[in-house]
């Protein structure tokens, strides 16, 4: 330990750490610019480094990168990744109220905060994280997204119906392309472009940057009005601080073990995290309206998915997430193979690794503070330029994704939808958690039943995780039923 | 005048946008142009970003080969080599994506086994004539792995087992028609055992699924289990290669054990048709440096990849003779 400290207070270390996280703000917060995108360009760069150096630097950028997500979700309700979809939702309600620092405020903090929970998660009990991970299976995957699914309701807004059409239509993109078991071409075309389907993020950046920009101008014919924006504090007070705990502790461990199954990222965890402490919310209402809890669980849960998401490279080797996948290749750059064998072998650099992320998330807290102010100020920028600089960033962000026209039309075509669906007021969530979570359950639901040895679903009932998820599932959507036809009843009589 | 500053502020945001998805193209050519003032900079290869398509997701072999190489091809060519990974299709998704390039040197593809095989398989029209090959850079044995706690010991008692119970062994793998599905599926038809396949999305979620008890055992490359096989958890029980892994020098090969079956995964580069000569020799000489460099070398030791280079001439007979080889073995195998 002593060692690993020594290795990394160096200037050195500090210097691409400070690199890492100006750059990961930058790649955070452009849509379109994704925290593996930025780690996969710089792992090349990071060779010719001291391996604590260059780790110092790719875990930076993640880090910060995630966090810097919320900023344009906050600002201008376009999520620089996809796991800040959440931090939108409350943010930008809270942005639209006046308390843009506030928001700012708590997606420094609570970001931070999520990442160092899950740093100390990993540094006690990575093995035991890592074990409950190895749990998940296919069909506990199949559970995991169906459970994701059913929120689909609660992020509905004010017609359930209208939200399961946009849900429906979420599914039913998502099964363009090839197959996911048999590789079989579905409503492809044959245009090569859609047999990987289609990407999520270009949809993502124009429904929420290009759509939003496209009807804010239209919005704007109707009332102008020049809004004096205050940046106000930033700092939470005791009060709301206390508010926020319980879905921070909540969001927290749910997401390093989200975090740790293989393939399930910031973008589930976010929402499984909302969701989640939405219903165990005194004041459920206010979610999705400008929720203090809603936000710092959606900033923590995104950053405390980076914890578990190290706890499996670590201690399997194995990828949590695509950004620890290119990771696991750095590491093996530098003579380290992720693994077992490199708490025995090379345990100094684990500690290496662990005091790194604390650093990364105390920077990422410090940049987050000082800069929520000079970020806020972006809002007291004339509307038409931001709307500019929006649609700017929106067709760089489409194109470098895949380096793809197609993507930019993708987007393009997203955006346009997306004004029409504002103003026909449909809600654009559960489109984009069907997005999300379609994929995942298909694809697992299938791969169990290839799974089952009898060939049947009776399988998926002889696993404890995956009916509990799957009965906390059917549960979420009865029970608001329930509890409605219990209300009438109950008015009716009184 | 504060206004005047924020303006100022949001467009040097905005062109910083803008240069950071170009940074790269502009970077590189300045480089190029440094090199080669005299001569006409405009037509000179490369001079510009090149695209490099890895058909798989990010940290499994073949990524790692592709990054690897890309990154040697970077500095050996002077330009940004940037690898894009467009998964799906076992593959098929990535390489239809590079024939489909335009023939300029600026796209090219890793290609893995998979480019023999997927024609056979019926997913797509993609067979190694539609390419120009560039080079081999790796190849890698089957090996046939189950948890270190299994009630077998050696690929015979597994095979009896398998034969004793059958359906009940489920074996993972790294999609359907993927080369793993064909090495699993090519020991059950040679030796008369019954499998189950599960198919997953790369290799590491099904070795993720091994550890966690969900089938009995993969069908993967060694590389890709070498960690939990050293940490203890895992054991291979065989190779499909003509030799021994010199990773795991004490593992036998299927051939010592009696069955005669030869699978492995090879990876190379390739082209799209048609790129003019001059662009060709230019991309092979790179990819033949970057196999032999010790910079390659070092990392597929370590990964467990066996670099074994073929010149363009030598792959392009090589993947066709695999070719042939795939297309009459898989119409014969019962893959459901």
């Amino acid at each position: 330990m002593i060692d690993a400290l020594m290795q990394v207070l160096q200037p050195s270390v500090f210097m691409y750490m400070i690199i890492g996280v100006i750059l990961g703000v930058f790649i955070g917060a452009l849509p379109g610019l994704t925290a593996t995108m930025g780690v996969a360009i710089l792992v090349p760069l990071t060779f010719w480094l001291q391996p604590q150096e260059g780790l110092a630097m790719l875990i930076a950028i993640y880090c910060s990168s995630i966090f810097a997500g919320g900023i344009p979700a906050i600002l201008i309700n376009a999520p620089g990744t996809p796991a800040s979809m959440a931090t939108a939702w409350d943010g930008y309600e809270l942005n639209k109220k006046g308390q843009t620092g506030l928001a700012l405020g708590i997606n420094a903090i609570y970001s931070a905060l999520g990442g160092l929970v899950s740093t100390i998660f990993l540094l006690v009990a990575a093995f035991p994280i890592s074990r409950v991970a190895l749990s998940f299976g296919p069909p506990e995957y199949f559970a995991l997204a169906i459970f994701g699914l059913s929120m689909m309701i609660s992020v509905s807004g004010k017609s359930i119906a209208k939200g399961m059409i946009m849900g429906f239509i979420g599914l039913f993109i998502a099964t363009i392309g090839l197959d996911p078991i048999l590789s079989y071409p579905r409503f492809t075309f044959d245009n090569p472009n859609l047999l990987d389907g289609i990407s999520f993020i270009p949809i993502m950046i124009g429904l929420f940057g290009l759509g939003e920009v496209l009807s804010q101008i239209l919005e704007s014919n109707k009332k102008e009005k020049v809004k004096k924006i205050k940046v106000g504090r930033i700092i939470p007070n005791k009060q709301e601080r206390k508010q926020m705990r319980k879905p921070f502790w909540f969001s927290s461990a749910l997401s390093t073990i989200i975090g740790a199954i293989p393939g399930a990222g910031g973008d589930i965890a976010s929402l499984i995290s909302w969701e989640q402490s939405k219903r165990f919310s005194k004041k459920k209402k206010e979610f999705g309206k400008g929720s203090l809890e809603g936000l710092a669980a959606s900033s923590t849960a995104n950053n405390a998915v980076i914890g578990g998401a190290f706890t499996t490279m670590l201690t399997l080797g194995l990828p949590g997430d695509s950004v620890t996948a290119i990771l696991i290749g750095a590491l093996m750059m530098y003579g380290m193979q992720p693994g077992p064998v490199l708490f025995t072998d090379h345990v100094d650099f684990v500690y290496v690794i662990i005091i790194l992320l604390f650093i990364a998330n105390l920077i990422v807290l410090f940049v987050g503070l000082a800069g929520a102010n000079l970020f806020s100020r972006i809002m007291l920028v004339k509307r038409e330029f931001i709307w500019v600089a929006v649609i700017l960033f929106s067709i760089v962000g489409a194109y470098a994704l895949n380096n793809s026209y197609f993507d930019v039309w993708v987007m393009v075509v997203s955006g346009i939808i997306g004004v029409i669906l504002r103003k026909l007021d449909f809600p654009l969530g559960p489109l984009i958690l069907a997005l999300i979570l379609g994929p995942m359950a298909e694809s697992n639901l299938r791969r169990s039943l290839s799974m089952s040895l009898d060939g049947t679903a009776a399988y998926f009932f002889s696993r404890p995780i995956t009916v509990t998820l799957l009965s906390l599932a059917i549960l979420s959507l009865v029970f608001p039923v329930i509890k409605n036809v219990i209300k009438k009843y109950k008015t009716k009589n009184s | 005048m504060k206004k005047w500053y924020l303006m100022i502020l949001v467009l040097f945001i905005a062109l910083l946008a803008a240069c950071s998805s170009e940074a790269n193209n502009s970077g590189g050519e300045n480089e190029t142009e440094d090199n080669t003032q005299d001569s006409n900079e405009e037509s000179k290869y490369p001079n510009k970003q090149i695209e490099l398509v890895v058909p798989y997701s990010p940290g499994g072999a073949s990524d790692m080969v592709g990054r690897t190489v890309g990154s040697f091809m970077e500095k050996e060519l002077g330009v940004p080599v940037v690898v894009t990974n467009k998964t799906g299709g076992t593959g098929a998704v990535g390489m239809s994506y590079v024939e489909g390039k335009n023939p300029d040197g600026y796209g090219i593809g890793y290609v893995p086994v998979e480019m023999s095989m997927v024609k056979a398989l019926g997913f797509a029209d993609v067979e190694p004539a539609n390419f120009e090959l560039l080079g081999r850079a790796i190849v890698i044995p089957a090996a046939v792995t189950v948890p270190a706690d299994a009630p077998y010991d050696t690929i015979e008692e597994f095979i009896q087992y398998a034969k004793d119970n059958p359906g009940q062994i489920r074996v993972g793998n790294s999609g359907t028609g993927s080369i793993w599905h064909i090495a699993a599926a090519g020991l059950a038809e040679e030796t008369g055992a019954e499998f189950k396949y599960v198919p997953f999305d790369g290799a590491a979620p099904a070795v993720a699924a091994l550890l966690g008890g969900h089938i009995e055992a993969v069908s993967v490359s060694p590389s890709e289990v070498k960690a939990n096989v050293d940490g203890g958890d895992l054991k291979i029980l065989a190779v499909m290669s003509s030799d021994r892994d010199p990773t795991f020098p004490d593992v036998p090969t299927l051939i010592e054990s009696g069955i005669d079956l030869e699978i492995a995964a090879w990876g190379g580069f390739a082209a799209p048709k048609g790129i003019p000569d001059d662009v060709k020799s230019v991309l092979e000489e790179a990819v033949k440096k970057a196999v032999a460099s010790e910079e390659f070398q070092t990392v597929s030791t370590e990964r467990g990849l066996n670099a074994s280079y073929l010149s363009a001439e030598e792959f392009t007979d090589f993947a066709s003779k695999q070719f042939d080889f795939y297309n009459e073995l898989i119409p014969n195998m019962d893959l459901q």
